[in-house]
């Protein structure tokens, strides 16, 4: 009953917090734009548009009022969860968000569930002989994809699997040749959803590389996690305990080693998640994915004021989202953590 | 090992099914999104490109330069006082949404365009009033005699809209929509991607393909994968780096693909600022333009293919001689910054900034440096610095740099084009520029009577104005405010199983001539 109420407390302090980040983030994407060099209207007009047709346009996006009026006008918007609309063509940013998140999300969610996969395997395969040859090709297998520069091993898997051997399309999300599925803007969900065979395998001819790309990247970090900490875990004296009343070594990892070495696997995968739907940026530009952090990308080069402060504010409360839920998830399973 | 082999033997079996296109269809690919397909509001080559499919101008060139009408029925009919154009107009043509185009919905759009356009430099002001005189009869009223008009009537930036469909936008811009009287209508757009089918009510030759997907890709290297992996059918080359550029003209001599080269009609040059030291100085600005070796320039970089430039207006445009800048000439260069005492100690330290985005600009300044080392030593230096395009557009007007490099494609095949934006000057004080095309550009430079020869070239016709555009460059180069460096030609590539694709006189490529060999 104790335990129940501190998690109910720790959740209210965490969730309490959330809207404070945010806010503070969107202050200082918003303040950060503002200092940074070049004129939003002259993205959108070009240097050489008349001043008249320029001071109507200021007027028309409320850049002539005071940065205060502009601040105010900016947070009132966000709190009524309307983004405004980008400067160069006046989509609204809800829109470019709710067509290119979903894009990075399914990148990211099919890259990390490979990730695991291959990462959580290596990492496990080398346990049952410790330092032994497995051991250490996991060990160098985590710190050189932890290490690898994610753009030259993106040009080296395009080059190879595209270009050379033309197994797979060089970049895009769909063929261009085909209509994109229609619905949740997840390409393989809407698919299968469709029962559309072809879309699906367009879609996934097209997801390979990146998301595999991303995945080897990220794999290093789930099998250097989990060997450190089974390792560390198999040392821990309730592992001995279990070994002294005649378990098997399989009966020992599986029960006692792997549930508790999985939980700070659980930690990195959520913040890897959040900190992909924006930082995939280098993949999604070599793969040509339509996603996210690309439009961020291009936003920033524009100087389009609302589209890279709603895309900011949306990634930062993924972020924060996704950390919480990861924290109050860690402290529900793990009886050890006080809050 | 057994589960990486696996994973690659599906890899090969998911490859090895492609997905199958629509028959006749006929995909494109190119770099950059396209933002807004307002005619009004397009200036990137992408944009202009996909206008030209969509839209037709009044008038276009043909490969010779020739005026060629289109929604025009003959050539334009200029009063004896050259102040009143008359442009007869075809009455067989129909807007995509079906409504008939005439001389009502030219106007609309002319007028439109002075009113919204981004452009509008483009008309300059030279357009005081637009008329319609019949229904197949439209009437433009000057402010001054123009020579270049002609040139302008071919822009794709005037190309008409339905008024039905843009009556919701007569003073304001629709982005993600295009109704015109093109070949092609479209069907699907985004950023990346426009599905574009055949215009059945088209009033000209229809197109040789049953559609095109325009996709974007957003970098060089997965541009030319996707051309030799034979996924894309035709590529462009805006953004293509030098070095798979080469590779692609390799192929296409060995033919292994198609090359088309299009009218070479984009300038590299290097803008001076002239207005603060130490550029103020003209012998300075001189011998900068004396140490430079474009041909040495032109082989390191791009191989060749961009073409050494000593003219600020491409030479296949008419009234052009091609040579008004000094060649390279590094003696002269240290007797001029001798003489301005940099040789004896101190070197001339010059920031050149080059646009970090842009890979072929980063080569340019790294073998200019070498050069000036190797030919200039103890007489000067330049400190490259590489900042990104967008801030390099945002503060040149500012007057934030002493040297940078840049590009420049006219909106029409005419040297006004070229010089107006670089040169024009409607306030000045001595040889600084303060308001005006030159301070935009970041020069601030202007000298006497530079203003009224080029306003006088536009009025002046055949060798009277070629006389008079030799002049303006000739004083140019002496000011040696602008350094042009080379010149560069569009290109295409496509794969042996289409026909070569074709540029018209505006150097868009003829997209309703793509055609897949039987």
């Amino acid at each position: 009953m104790e335990r129940a109420g501190s998690l109910l407390r720790y959740c209210t302090t965490r969730l309490g917090l959330a809207p404070v980040m945010l806010w503070l983030i969107a202050t200082l994407v918003f303040l950060l734009l503002r200092v940074a060099p070049g004129d939003p209207v002259d993205a959108v007009l070009g240097s050489r548009a008349p001043a008249a047709a320029k001071a109507a346009m200021r007027a028309r996006l409320g850049l002539d009022q005071s940065l205060l009026d502009q601040y105010l006008d900016y947070l009132r918007g966000l709190v009524q969860g309307d983004l405004g609309q980008g400067l160069i063509n006046q989509e609204p940013v809800n829109s470019i968000i709710s067509r290119t998140l979903p894009a990075s999300l399914e990148l990211s969610i099919v890259a990390l569930i490979v990730a695991a996969v291959v990462g959580l395997s290596i990492g496990f395969s080398g346990i049952a002989r410790p330092e032994g040859k497995l051991d250490l090709a996991g060990r160098l297998y985590g710190l050189g994809t932890y290490a690898l520069p994610p753009f030259w091993v993106a040009m080296l898997v395009q080059l190879l699997f595209a270009v050379s051997l033309g197994w797979l399309p060089v970049g895009g999300r769909f063929p261009p040749s085909l209509m994109p599925p229609q619905g949740s803007g997840f390409y393989l969900f809407d698919s299968l959803v469709a029962l559309d065979w072809t879309s699906l395998r367009g879609t996934i001819r097209h997801l390979v590389l990146p998301a595999g790309t991303l995945a080897i990247l990220l794999s290093g970090t789930f099998t250097t996690a989990l060997r450190l900490n089974l390792r560390r875990t198999l040392r821990g004296d309730y592992v001995e305990a279990a070994r002294s009343r005649g378990l098997s070594e399989t009966q020992v990892v599986l029960r006692h080693g792997l549930p508790n070495a999985l939980l700070p696997v659980l930690t990195i995968a959520g913040i890897t998640v959040a900190s992909l739907i924006g930082g995939a940026l280098l993949i999604e530009v070599t793969f040509s994915w339509p996603g996210i952090a690309l439009r961020l990308q291009e936003a920033i080069n524009q100087r389009d004021y609302p589209v890279v402060q709603g895309i900011v504010v949306v990634i930062a409360a993924l972020v924060v989202l996704v950390s919480v839920a990861v924290d109050l998830l860690a402290a529900a399973l793990d009886p050890r953590i006080r809050y | 090992m057994a589960s990486i082999g696996v994973g690659l033997l599906s890899l090969a079996q998911l490859g090895c099914q492609p997905i199958s296109a629509n028959k006749g269809r006929i995909t494109v690919a190119s770099a950059g999104k396209i933002s807004s397909l307002d005619p009004a509001q397009a200036s990137t080559v992408n944009t202009i490109q996909l206008l030209s499919a969509l839209g037709d101008p009044l008038y276009s060139l043909d490969q010779r330069g020739e005026l060629i009408p289109k929604l025009a029925a003959a050539p334009p009919i200029v009063s004896p006082d050259g102040l009143t154009v008359t442009i007869p107009l075809r009455r067989d043509v129909l807007f995509h949404d079906g409504t008939r185009f005439d001389a009502e919905a030219m106007a609309f759009s002319l007028r439109r365009f002075l009113e919204i356009g981004t452009l509008s430099y483009v008309v300059g002001g030279r357009i005081s009033s637009v008329d319609v005189a019949a229904v197949d009869r439209l009437v433009l009223r000057l402010s001054r005699p123009s020579t270049s008009l002609e040139g302008l009537l071919t822009s794709v930036n005037l190309t008409p809209v339905s008024p039905t469909a843009y009556s919701q936008y007569r003073d304001g811009f629709l982005h993600n929509s295009f109704v015109g009287t093109g070949p092609y209508q479209l069907s699907d757009f985004n950023e990346h991607q426009q599905r574009l089918e055949p215009f059945e009510g088209y009033w000209g030759e229809p197109p040789a393909n049953k559609g095109l997907d325009l996709i974007t890709l957003s970098n060089s290297t997965a541009l030319y994968g996707a051309l030799r992996s034979g996924e894309v059918d035709v590529l462009l080359s805006p953004s293509i780096d030098e070095d798979q550029r080469h590779a692609l003209h390799e192929k296409a001599q060995q033919g292994q693909l198609r090359e088309a080269i299009g009218p070479a009609t984009e300038i590299g040059y290097i803008t001076l600022l002239s207005n603060v030291a130490p550029l103020n100085d003209a012998r300075l600005r001189q011998a900068l333009a004396l140490s430079l070796n474009r041909q040495e320039i032109s082989e390191r970089v791009s191989y060749g293919l961009r073409r050494p430039l000593r003219s600020l207006v491409p030479p296949s445009l008419p009234g052009t001689h091609g040579s008004s800048w000094p060649a390279h000439d590094p003696k002269s260069a240290r007797a001029l910054l001798n003489d301005a005492g940099f040789c004896a100690g101190e070197p001339l330290r010059i920031p050149l900034t080059f646009r970090s985005n842009v890979p072929a600009d980063k080569l340019l300044a790294l073998t200019w440096q070498a050069q000036v080392k190797r030919d200039l030593k103890s007489c000067l230096v330049l400190e490259l610095d590489g900042v990104e395009s967008t801030t390099i557009y945002r503060q040149l007007g500012e007057g934030s740099f002493k040297a940078v490099m840049l590009d420049w494609r006219g909106s029409y095949p005419d040297p006004e084009a070229y010089l107006t934006p670089l040169l024009s000057c409607s306030s000045s004080r001595g040889d600084v520029c303060l308001e005006g095309e030159a301070a935009i550009s970041g020069s601030f430079w202007t000298t006497k009577g530079l203003q009224k020869t080029l306003t006088r070239s536009d009025l002046l016709q055949g060798p009277e104005r070629h006389r008079e555009l030799q002049r303006l460059e000739e004083m140019t180069a002496a000011g040696a405010a602008y350094i042009p460096v080379w010149l560069e030609a569009p290109r295409a590539w496509s794969q042996p199983s289409l026909e070569r694709p074709r540029f018209d006189g505006s150097g868009h490529l003829i997209l309703s001539q793509l055609r897949t060999l039987p």
